[in-house]
This record gives C-alpha cells, structure tokens and sequence, in this order.
C-alpha cells in the first residue's frame, strides 16, 4: 500500500473514530488528543505492516487504550471527576457513526468559540489533519495554533455542550455555522497567496472533502449542496487563475482549457439537482453563478443576463456590499460600464466598504471599459494601496501601469 | 545569529512611477530573494505591510485606549515590510540587505535598516 491510501483512509475514519470514542467515555478534549495519537501510531504501523482487517475497530481500541493510560497516569481526584462527567452523558440511543461525524462538526463550529478556533478544530477533529499540518497551512507557528486548539477544547470542556445534535429549533442556524467555517477553510486556501501554494491547495481540498462528506449526510439540504458545488467551481479555475510565478490572471483572460472539466460537470450536476427542489440560499445562487461562467466556452460567449439575474436575486436572498458590487460588474457588461459606474456609486457611503480595496479596483475596471484610462489608473493606484494582498497588489499595479 | 532586515516607504507609491517591466522585475526579484534565502536555511519571516493609509493608531486618551486612523507618517519613516533571517554574522546580513538596496535603491526607495534581534546566549 502507499502512504496516499493510508492518509484518506486515516482522515476518513477520524471523526467516526472520535465520534465513537466520545459516545463511549465522555471527555470530548481528552477523547481528541487519544485519537491523534491513534492515527499517529496507525499512519506509522499500517505502513510498515499493511492495514489491518478492520482498521476503523483497531483505531478504537488504540485510541481507547490511550485514553485510559492517560487517567490512570492522573491523579484519582481527576479520574473521579472524569468518571461522573463520562457518566453524565447520554448513552441511551446508539445513533449511527454518520450522526456522529454531523454531531463532531456542529461541536467544533460551536458558536462559543472563535472562528480561527472553529477552523482550526474541525481541521483537526473532523479533517484528522495533525497540528503542524493545520499550522502551516494557516501559516503560523505550530506552537500557536496547538495552544489555539487546546482552547478551543478548554472551552467545549466548559461551556455545558453535550455531545449530540443541536435541538431542532437551533439546528438549521447551527448549520449555517458549520457551512460558514467549511467556506473560510475553502477561501483561505483559495484566495490566499502567501506561503507555499501547495499547502495551501491542500485546504481548498479538504474544505471540498469535509463539505462532500456533509453533502453525503444531508443529501437533501440545498445549501449543503449549494455550498459543495460552488467550492468544485470555483476550484476547477485554480490552474488557470495563476501564472507560474504567482500572478493573478483575471476570469476574462483565464485559459479555459486548463479549468478542470470533472469538477466543473460535478458542480453544474449539483447545482442543476438541487436548484427549484430545495428553498433556494445564497450558496445555491453563488454556485449557479459560478455554473454559468464555467460553462461559457468562452469570456465574450458569458451570459451576462443570466449571472445579472441571479445576482438580483441573491441580492433579495442575502443583500451586501459584496453582492452589490459583483451585481455592478455584470451590470456593466449588460447595459454597459457606465450604468454599472452608477450602482457602485450607490457603495461610496457604506461604511463596510469603508477598508477594502474591491470597490476601487471594481472601479478601476469598469472606468478602464468606458475609456476613462486617467480615472482607471487612478481608481487602480488606490485600490494596490488599499490591499492587503501582494499578488493582487502587483496585479493592480501592473493594470495601473498598462494606462500610462 | 538573528537580523530583522527593515525596509520604509510605500511600496504602493514606488510602484506608481513605474513601468509594467519595472513592476514584474520587481516582485520577481523579491520572489527570489525569498526563495533564495528559504534554499539557503537563512529564512526564519518575512512579511510585507498593508499601506500605511490603512494603519491605525491606539493611543491613551484620558486614560481610555482610542484607537485612531493614522498615523499618516512621512512615508519614509513608515515600515514597509521586514525579513527576520538567521544568518552567521552581521557582515552576511548586511550582504543580504545591499541586494535589496541595489535593486529598489535605484528608484528612490529609502535605506534599509538592520537589527539584531535579542536571542544572543549571554557571553561567558
């Protein structure tokens, strides 16, 4: 076997592995910890001697093994303690390991914890990524983001969460969380640019993993889906939407034959299953969106009337500064620049677009359409000052520097 | 040994003058640089700054910390953006740093400042 194999089946069998553990003893932090260290032992084991027979029940009993060493190793005042809080738990029904998975993940988005923290524990306790690979991928040292989990898991430990699905009043709010933290994974790898590209390709990869598993527990859920197939089209353009030394190539000038045709087809199949069945949500919209652009054999053959459509409807669904401006840029090219010049005049007072450099470089573009090149270099020039991004600072630099 | 390499001015400004050539030449050398100094293990940080204009200043006002915009500084007192390299001596430090002189030095950029960081073990 090769060690790819072993590092899927690992993470795939991590939250059940968890899920169960915790069920069983209660302790959700001390439960992680003994899980880690059951992956760790199988990923060297299992590549030395072959996966065992059943490898889900060996990483149990690893894991459950370590976990006991680990209270007899603390004092019996502590272990006392553990037993009564493991006690506490209900034990009643024995739902299956999936429930357990969706259980973990609504865990680590609590809303008690902060988002980096809720990013960095489903990384960990769903993904079954290690702390140094989360740590890098975030780009921080791992000292940081080890204390960052231990705190998180502090929190759970003291706040009064059980270990079961949220009542179904909370639930749909909860799982609005849950999509959020897979969709900042997903944009940290995405839209990030510093720091080694592969590493940061990974989390685009495990945001789509851990949303495709989520997409297989709740099959039914628009949004879900939603969420799984805007994340598959948009990736399809990750070749495309760089050049080797790390220049943003915009949508308009991308080589479409270098975006990734089955993802883009998986994605368009979702969106098409899912669209007019289920009551429609942002994510759906923002993926139909995407379907249309990946489905344009070419910039000029784009339907702009139909992305401005979904993009007024999204505006009704889920109204933002953000929508507004991205509904302006299919404005203009339906009804020409300076009509899309207008809407965004309409941003200039929002305070919320008050520190980001999007409005002027959206400027800069639309201004570069009509032919006002002094304008569009000037709006360009304060959009390379306003970000916080290098490549999309040369980026703008670069468009600034084309109008001289 | 230590050295947090420093470099001022805005690199927005700087880069408002100049050619396209210019521009890629520019973010080519850095990328090199960068990688360079990871090949050669000297690399420990290195980080750019978001414009000045974007900065904020906390300052105690009668007694209550304010955050205010600012602090709008001469844009040649402003820190751009910093390497942290761990190196054998000063001299390599300063080679490293005449690298990047000698390239944005030409188009104006103001001088670049060296220091060593305080992790030295105490001398016996």
């Amino acid at each position: 076997m090769t060690h790819v194999p072993i590092e899927s089946l690992l993470r795939d069998l991590a939250p059940q592995v968890l899920g169960t553990l915790v069920r069983r003893h209660g302790q959700f932090d001390a439960c992680e910890d003994a899980v880690q260290e059951a992956l760790l032992a199988a990923a060297l084991q299992w590549d030395a001697e072959g996966v065992p027979d059943n490898p889900r029940a060996w990483l149990v009993t690893v894991a459950a093994r370590r976990l006991v060493d680990e209270w007899r190793s603390d004092s019996a005042r502590r272990r006392r303690e553990e037993s009564a809080v493991a006690l506490e738990l209900p034990g009643q029904m024995q739902p299956a390991d999936q429930d357990d998975t969706l259980t973990l993940l609504y865990l680590c988005c609590h809303p008690s914890l902060s988002v980096p923290s809720q990013l960095a524990l489903t990384l960990r306790a769903v993904g079954g990524l290690t702390t140094a690979e989360i740590a890098n991928a975030f780009l921080v040292p791992e000292a940081t983001m080890a204390q960052r989990i231990s705190r998180a898991k502090q929190t759970i430990r003291h706040s009064d969460v059980r270990f079961e699905l949220p009542p179904e009043p909370e639930r749909a709010e909860r799982l609005r969380v849950v999509l959020h933290v897979l969709y900042l994974v997903f944009n940290e790898g995405y839209t990030s640019s510093s720091g080694p590209a592969l590493q940061r390709a990974d989390l685009t990869s495990e945001a789509i993993r851990l949303a495709r598993l989520v997409q297989q527990l709740m099959p039914g859920d628009g949004e879900v889906a939603g969420l799984l197939a805007l994340m598959l089209l948009t990736d399809a353009r990750r070749a495309a939407r760089t050049t080797p030394d790390g220049s943003l190539v915009p949508l308009a000038e991308q080589p479409r034959e270098r975006w990734n045709a089955a993802q883009i087809e998986e994605g368009v199949a979702l969106v098409t299953r899912t669209l007019g069945k289920a009551p429609i949500g942002p994510y759906q919209l923002q993926a139909a969106i995407a379907a249309v652009h990946d489905e344009a054999p070419s910039d000029s053959e784009t339907d702009w009337p139909q992305i401005l459509a979904l993009y007024e409807v999204l505006e009704r669904v889920a109204p933002g500064p953000v929508v507004t401006l991205n509904r302006a840029v299919a404005l203009a090219m339906v009804k020409g620049p300076r009509a899309g010049l207008a809407l965004l005049g309409t941003l200039d007072a929002d305070e919320r677009m008050a520190h980001t450099h999007r409005l002027a470089a959206v400027r800069g573009h639309l201004l570069e359409l009509a032919g006002d090149a002094v304008e569009a270099r000037a709006a360009y020039l304060r959009a390379a000052r306003m970000t916080a991004s290098l490549p999309e600072q040369r980026y703008l630099a670069l468009r600034a520097a084309r109008l001289t | 040994m230590k050295y947090m390499i420093m470099m001022f001015g805005a690199p927005s400004t700087m880069l408002e003058n100049q050619s396209r050539e210019w521009i890629t030449e520019m973010f080519d050398f850095m990328h090199r640089f960068n990688a360079d100094l990871t090949a050669s293990g000297e690399l420990v940080d290195a980080e750019g700054l978001a414009d000045a204009s974007q900065a904020k200043t906390v300052s105690l006002k009668n007694g209550i910390p304010v955050a205010t915009d600012g602090p709008y500084a001469e844009s040649k007192e402003s820190l751009a953006g910093y390497w942290i390299v761990d190196v054998d001596g000063e001299a390599r430090a300063i080679e490293l740093a005449s690298r990047v002189v000698a390239f944005i030095g030409l188009v104006g950029a103001p001088p670049i400042e060296i220091r060593q960081i305080m992790d030295a073990p105490p001398e016996l």
